[in-house]
């Protein structure tokens, strides 16, 4: 198995200083926090430029061409609801580093996104949901049949499919939480890889106890094959977890310094 | 159903590094398959093969491997004759006479005769230190700096020396450094991880992942070379894409099997075959495992391991 892959997750409208930086094409905040991320560890960076209606494309290549240029090629994961603005990033994005992926498509409203991959080459992060969130395990499966058999339509590698089995806020839906996990459990089985907004478990605790609530889950979600999750790599402690955890699968070897690489 | 073969070779890589200078100078790693694996792709550097010498000269060599130096009066005049025999890509220099616990040289002495062989022989060199970590900081050092331009290979930076060294033989003097570990994986891993801290090249740095004659503990050495690759390779880890340099001559020249003599032990027949054979075996099988050079004594050995090279690679 290789290593667990983290999406850093800090480059995303929803945060006003970035949702700035996009509509004024402001590179430098968009390159200090890329950087963060990059220097704490993370993979693969999400570039999420919300739903983009009136500039998409053009936003996304501009987004695309800056952190590639600025840090190496960097993988990336091309974020929004505007197909044609992910076809756009596709289009001048550098895969030496690895394919972009096409964050999201789900088995309802935004299957399409993915041919889009299929068309592209790209990874895509295929939500198990339909139109609402799925009732049990049962019907998150059948999402996953769905999405599974569409890639496969189009001629995709189904290890390029990564299922996101959506995590669940713990404060309202804390029955919920093992019910995730075995998912987790039997995409796994099925040879399959895994993402997901793992800190969607820990939405609306005290800041103090997220990176603790996001570490355990972290472990626990990687020893059922959760093979990689959209993350803040700045938390140190989830980022720490990941890294011990590789340990332990044997997904990397051993060494004193392990944390610092 | 058809059966297609399906290649083993990996997207990562060993790291090629070259050593010497010239004409003669040699490259080693640079596969991106497990050891001999031609079938899945080719390999970019075969193995390669050293003769190694000791300041100590004739006294300190086997009676079976003297009659090959007849008529050497000095240890250069050794290392002159030793890098023409038959299968020789480099040589390798062994200061055991610097042990404080042993001859104790001192290391202007010792410094002194590796730039002498140096100025001999047109091979690609290796330096070894005398295993004393203090002692070898200070020699391996000296050495580093005496040998500046060769691209020597400088055995080696160990877990308490490597600052010295690597700053050294690394840094300074722009030597191939190697990090030399006892059979432990983790610690081979972090030494690689500790010399790049350092400002360390990693493109120049070669493993010695240790080893031992074949029979004593020997599975473990295959064992750790075997997962050594096995990280560099299928898991693309950087930190172990070192080549791995071998010396097997100081392990099988010190047991039993090789030393005693027939008439201590008439059953076990000739002493001069069995310390060939302790040594072919051992060399083989580290090949057989990973390494991607390694250091010998015995002409017939070093003759012996190129055809087999040769052969597989």
């Amino acid at each position: 198995m290789g290593k667990f892959i983290t999406i850093g997750e800090r480059l995303s409208t929803t945060a006003p200083a970035v949702n700035k930086a996009f509509t004024e094409r402001d590179p430098e905040p968009i390159i200090k926090r890329a950087k963060q991320q990059l220097d704490a560890g993370a993979v693969y960076l999400d570039v999420n430029i919300g739903p983009a209606e009136s500039d998409g494309e053009e936003l996304m290549k501009w987004a695309v061409k800056l952190l590639q240029s600025e840090f190496d090629n960097v993988p990336l994961a091309l974020d929004t609801s505007n197909k044609k603005a992910i076809e756009a990033g596709i289009s001048v994005y550098n895969r030496s580093k690895g394919k972009p992926i096409v964050n999201s498509a789900d088995a309802a409203g935004r299957i399409e996104y993915v041919d889009l991959a299929a068309a592209n080459d790209a990874i895509v992060i295929a939500l198990c949901n339909g139109e609402g969130i799925a009732a049990d395990n049962d019907e998150r499966m059948m999402f996953l049949q769905t999405l599974l058999e569409r890639g496969m339509e189009h001629g995709m590698e189904e290890t390029d499919l990564w299922f996101d089995p959506l995590f669940l806020v713990v404060k309202g839906m804390q029955d919920k939480q093992l019910e995730i996990l075995e998912f987790i459990k039997m995409i796994s089985d099925m040879g399959l890889n895994s993402t997901g907004g793992l800190s969607n478990n820990s939405n609306g605790m005290p800041k103090h106890i997220r990176p603790i609530m996001d570490s355990a889950l972290v472990a626990m979600a990687m020893m059922q094959g959760l093979t990689s999750a959209i993350v803040n790599p700045n938390d140190l402690r989830l980022m720490e977890t990941i890294k011990s955890c590789d340990v332990f699968k044997g997904n990397t070897l051993y060494a004193d310094s392990y944390l610092e690489l | 159903m058809p059966f297609t073969a399906k290649s083993g070779k990996f997207n990562a890589k060993i790291n090629t590094v070259e050593i010497g200078t010239g004409d003669k100078a040699i490259k080693i790693g640079g596969e991106n398959v497990l050891p001999f694996y031609t079938f899945d792709d080719a390999i970019e550097n075969a193995p390669k093969v050293g003769i190694e010498i000791t300041d100590g000269g004739l006294d300190n060599e086997p009676e079976c491997v003297k009659k090959y130096y007849e008529g050497c009066a000095t240890v250069v005049d050794m290392a002159k004759k030793a890098v023409t025999f038959e299968g020789v890509d480099f040589l390798s220099i062994r200061l055991e006479g610097g042990d404080p616990n042993g001859e104790n040289k001192s290391t202007e002495e010792l410094v002194q005769l590796v730039k002498d062989i140096a100025e001999a022989v047109d091979v690609p060199l290796v330096v070894c230190g005398c295993k004393h970590v203090e002692k070898d900081a200070e020699l391996l050092d000296k050495a580093a700096a005496a040998l500046e331009g060769k691209n020597a290979m400088i055995l080696a930076a160990k877990e308490e020396n490597y600052k010295t060294i690597g700053a050294s033989a690394g840094l300074a003097y722009k030597q191939i450094v190697g990090a030399e570990s006892a059979v432990d994986i983790n610690l081979a891993k972090q030494l690689n991880v500790l010399l790049t801290q350092l400002g360390v090249d990693g493109k120049s740095v070669v493993m010695n992942v240790g080893t031992a004659a074949a029979g004593y503990g020997f599975e473990y050495v295959v064992s750790t070379m075997d997962r050594v690759k096995a990280a560099a390779l299928s898991q693309g880890d950087a930190t172990l894409q070192m080549p791995i340099v071998t010396p097997v001559a100081s392990e099988v020249w010190g047991v039993k099997e090789a030393m005693a003599s027939e008439t201590d032990m008439p059953e076990w027949g000739c002493q001069e075959a069995r310390g060939v054979d302790m040594e072919i075996e051992t060399a083989a099988a580290v090949l057989a495992a990973g390494s991607n050079a390694v250091i010998l004594k015995h002409p017939e050995s070093v003759k012996t391991i190129k055809t087999l090279i040769a052969e597989l690679a």
